[in-house]
């Protein structure tokens, strides 16, 4: 298990590197020059000039992507242009907003996903294994901001049950919760389909094994068998599956927070980028690759613990 | 010792629990007491000091925080209100005096607002060592005389008309205290020090929420609101659909929502539409062929339906505007030279015998920009003209026209919007020739507009300025660089419980908003 954690983790830091690699060039192919989008129209040539100086702009690229990449791996993210803060804490202070946006968003798919694919897999060819069929591809196939948009406009706008913009008081668990109900469930629905999609063909596959019919044969009951013997094997692929979701929800996350008018890290990275703020950028995307390789590392260290047959494979 | 594990049940119960816990949360109006007003701004607070401020919520934020001179007035005609001066007189074209009120103090420790401030605070601004991109608005500016603790003189080198209009009236007139930002030795960002407005900075949550709250030590009129919240919310469809939802008691609505919101306005609120100071218009960059040759640029102006293109962008909602300034000001037409006149735009095209000819246009991805651009792609093919639209987002096209980059000598048609404050010559500095791969990127160069726009600067007769300017538009049209096509409006929309506090454009005043 050591021996697999290890090469795991030497493969997430060199992804993070070429990821890094790839951030910095992506930026600097993007048309555009900071310092007149940041300093407006009446800002002079020498004010521009003197930005680009203080941006290290004026360097060659090399020198710049080398200065970036030493100080990122020291944890050094530098200074936001106009405001002068420290990068890593203007990022920081997003993240946990992203970050619970996520976790709403992975718990409403589990919550959901997870019952309804054991559901239509004991109910395999009945009418409801077939309406949680269609059910399943439809919220995969609407995109989340549209989910946000009509959850918005019924739940908040008509019903008014619920708000439509912010993430609450800071402090108040109870307003930060409500507030996390719509966008939550706009970044999730779309793996609820996932989810109970996935459990339903790994439960099918796990209700034919030989040990389930020796616990049938031994009479044990129909919902402990489901639940205790074949749902703990058939939920590996699911757990792996997860990292990858809450890569896409991360991306999901700038739609809803735009359409929430929630602050997080992808609406700061999509302000930055307008903005050509390119230390925000590349440190807020940073931020959030290396918590997606994280996210993935933990899952694959999960699967490897619950699954000998895979870290025999690395 | 003792097990904690979770079983599927568990699980189940406690996820149950949490949901009917969050769902028993009652919904609250924050404003449900009147003592808190609530509203949207289109961007996040990042440098609150006068001299280096950025965008315009956060001019309201400053005026409120640090008490300027004066502020423009609420209403529907532009002037202003004395804020921090008791008196403020014009005593000659080049001295105004003024004396400060008397009991305003800064907070954290700093004592009471005085001359030396005001002198401080002003010629900080107009320092070049400062490099304040707000230099500009006190060009004019020789000193300020302190003539005792609240009382000076401002000494101008030459006239300056717009001093009264867009120099005062914006934070360049916010006061400082002198100790205090000596002491800071930096420009302020995000954290205020020594505050003296009708309101403080209480609490900003990044991205989220800037609160002020009513300032205790304020002796004079005070703010309408305990607290005004101020949400940065960049979409104003979001903010639509936030007001509509009770979480808003102002914000800005998009033009294009304006009809439907005011044929069918959500209970309790009152949708507003103002005249705007934005003006839009095609340009077309003359030194770039096929447009280096004026008949061809003229074409293009007979061939734009002006008013197609404002129908089709606006819903209807906005009109035809004739100029770059504002109706209202002083220089504002009511017509341009040329008229919609597609057989003209292609006798000319035939004149000068281009045929097939193809080009492109520039426009910022916004939906409206987007459907003027498909009309005006439409019109110059009805001529023959092959147009193809290419959409950028605001961090590129601002700097599509600079000289710094290569793609200003490949620019030929721009879909363009400036706005402006209350005074001519702030919509007419963009097209002098100093402003040539700057601003300027019809690259428009032509010395008499000019000396007009020189002369404007310093003629106080209004008669004279609305000549003035007129014949500077004149000259724009005659050079066949713009079809001008809109100023736009402004929409709003407000609870029936407040009174907002706007300017004539429909620009919002926190200090001003009260209770109704």
């Amino acid at each position: 298990m050591l021996s697999y954690s290890l090469k795991r983790l030497g493969l997430a830091v060199a992804i993070v590197s070429v990821a890094m690699l790839l951030l910095f060039a992506m930026i600097y192919l993007i048309p555009g020059d900071p310092a007149a989008v940041a300093l407006g129209p009446r800002a002079t040539e020498a004010m521009r000039e003197a930005l680009r100086i203080k941006m290290g702009l004026d360097q060659p690229v090399w020198i710049q992507f080398w200065n970036f990449f030493i100080n990122a791996w020291q944890g050094d993210l530098g200074n936001e242009v106009l405001s002068n803060r420290p990068v890593a804490k203007v990022v920081m202070e997003q993240l946990p907003s992203t970050l619970a946006l996520i976790v709403g968003g992975m718990a409403w798919s589990i919550a959901l996903g997870i019952p309804l694919g054991c559901w239509t897999a004991v109910k395999r060819g009945g009418m409801a294994d077939r309406i949680v069929g269609v059910f399943s591809v439809a919220v995969i196939a609407v995109p989340s901001f549209v989910v946000a948009i009509y959850a918005l406009l019924i739940f908040s706008v008509s019903l008014r049950w619920l708000p439509a913009i912010g993430a609450g008081e800071p402090g108040d668990i109870g307003d930060q919760l409500v507030h996390l109900i719509l966008p939550s469930l706009a970044v999730g629905l779309g793996w609820v389909g996932y989810i109970a999609r996935m459990v339903r063909a790994s439960m099918l596959e796990v209700l034919e094994a030989p040990h389930i019919r020796t616990a049938r044969a031994f009479g044990l009951p129909d919902r402990q068998i489901t639940y205790r013997y074949a749902l703990t094997i058939a939920i590996l692929p699911t757990v792996t599956l997860l990292g990858v979701g809450i890569g896409q929800m991360l991306s999901s996350a700038v739609f809803a927070e735009i359409v929430f008018a929630r602050p997080g890290v992808g609406k700061l990275v999509y302000d930055a980028i307008l903005t050509r703020n390119y230390p925000l950028v590349t440190g807020a995307v940073l931020v959030t690759t290396v918590l997606f390789i994280l996210i993935n590392l933990i899952a694959d260290l999960v699967v490897g613990y619950l699954d000998p047959r895979v870290r025999s494979r690395l | 010792m003792k097990q904690h594990t979770m079983t599927r049940r568990s699980f189940l119960a406690a996820a149950g629990a949490f949901g009917a816990a969050t769902m028993a949360v009652p919904r609250f109006a924050l404003s449900q007491d009147g003592s808190v007003l609530t509203v949207r701004s289109y961007s996040d607070l990042q440098v609150l000091d006068p001299a280096f401020r950025l965008s315009l919520p956060e001019d309201d934020i400053i005026r409120s925080i640090f008490a300027p001179m004066v502020i423009p007035q609420a209403g529907d005609t532009w002037g202003w209100k004395a804020i921090a001066v008791d008196s403020i007189d014009q005593l000659d074209d080049v001295t105004i005096a003024f004396t400060l009120k008397d009991n305003i103090g800064f907070t954290d420790g700093y004592g009471q607002m005085t001359a030396e401030d005001v002198k401080f605070s002003i010629e900080r601004i107009a320092d070049p060592a400062m490099e304040s991109p707000y230099a500009g608005d006190w060009s004019a500016l020789k000193e300020v005389e302190v003539k005792d603790k609240l009382s000076g003189l401002i000494h101008l080198k030459n006239k300056f008309v717009p001093l009264w209009s867009t120099t005062l009236p914006t934070p360049a007139s916010c006061i400082l205290s002198k100790r205090a930002m000596e002491e800071l030795g930096d420009k302020i960002t995000t954290q205020p020090v020594a505050q003296s407005g009708q309101y403080i900075l209480a609490d900003w949550q990044p991205k989220q929420k800037t609160v002020l709250r009513r300032n205790p030590d304020w002796a004079h009129e005070p703010g309408g609101f305990d607290e005004i919240h101020i949400l940065p919310i960049e979409d104003p469809a979001t903010a639509e659909r936030g007001f509509e939802a009770g979480d808003l008691d102002y914000t800005w609505t998009s033009v294009s929502s304006l009809p439907r919101l005011k044929a069918d306005p959500p209970a309790g609120s009152v949708v507003l539409e103002k005249p705007s100071l934005a003006y839009v218009w095609l340009g077309i960059n003359q030194d770039v062929a096929p447009f280096d040759n004026p008949n061809i640029r003229r074409a293009v102006q007979h061939a734009v339906d002006r008013q197609g293109v404002v129908d089709a962008a606006y819903f209807g909602a906005a009109s035809v505007g004739n100029g770059i300034i504002a109706p209202g000001l002083p220089g504002s037409r009511s017509s341009v030279t040329y008229d919609y006149d597609p057989d003209k735009a292609r006798a000319l095209l035939e004149q000068e015998g281009a045929t097939n000819l193809s080009v492109t246009l520039d426009i910022l991805n916004q939906s409206e920009r987007l459907t003027a651009a498909q009309v005006i792609q439409a019109n110059l093919a009805d001529v023959g003209i092959s147009c193809e639209i290419k959409q950028n987002d605001s961090g590129t096209f601002w700097t599509l026209g600079s000289k710094d980059g290569d793609y200003w000598n490949k620019l030929q048609l721009i879909l363009s919007r400036y706005s402006m404050q209350p005074d001519p010559s702030w919509a007419t500095v963009w097209f002098t020739p100093e402003q040539v791969g700057v601003w300027n990127w019809e690259r428009f160069n032509n010395a008499e507009y000019k000396a007009l726009h020189e002369q404007g600067l310093v003629e106080s007769d209004n008669a004279k300025r609305d000549e003035i300017y007129k014949k500077m538009q004149g000259l724009m049209d005659e050079s066949g660089c713009y079809v001008f096509l809109t100023h736009e409006v402004v929409g709003a929309i407000h609870r029936d419980t407040i009174v907002p506090g706007l300017k004539p454009n429909g620009e919002s005043l926190f200090s001003e908003f009260k209770a109704a």
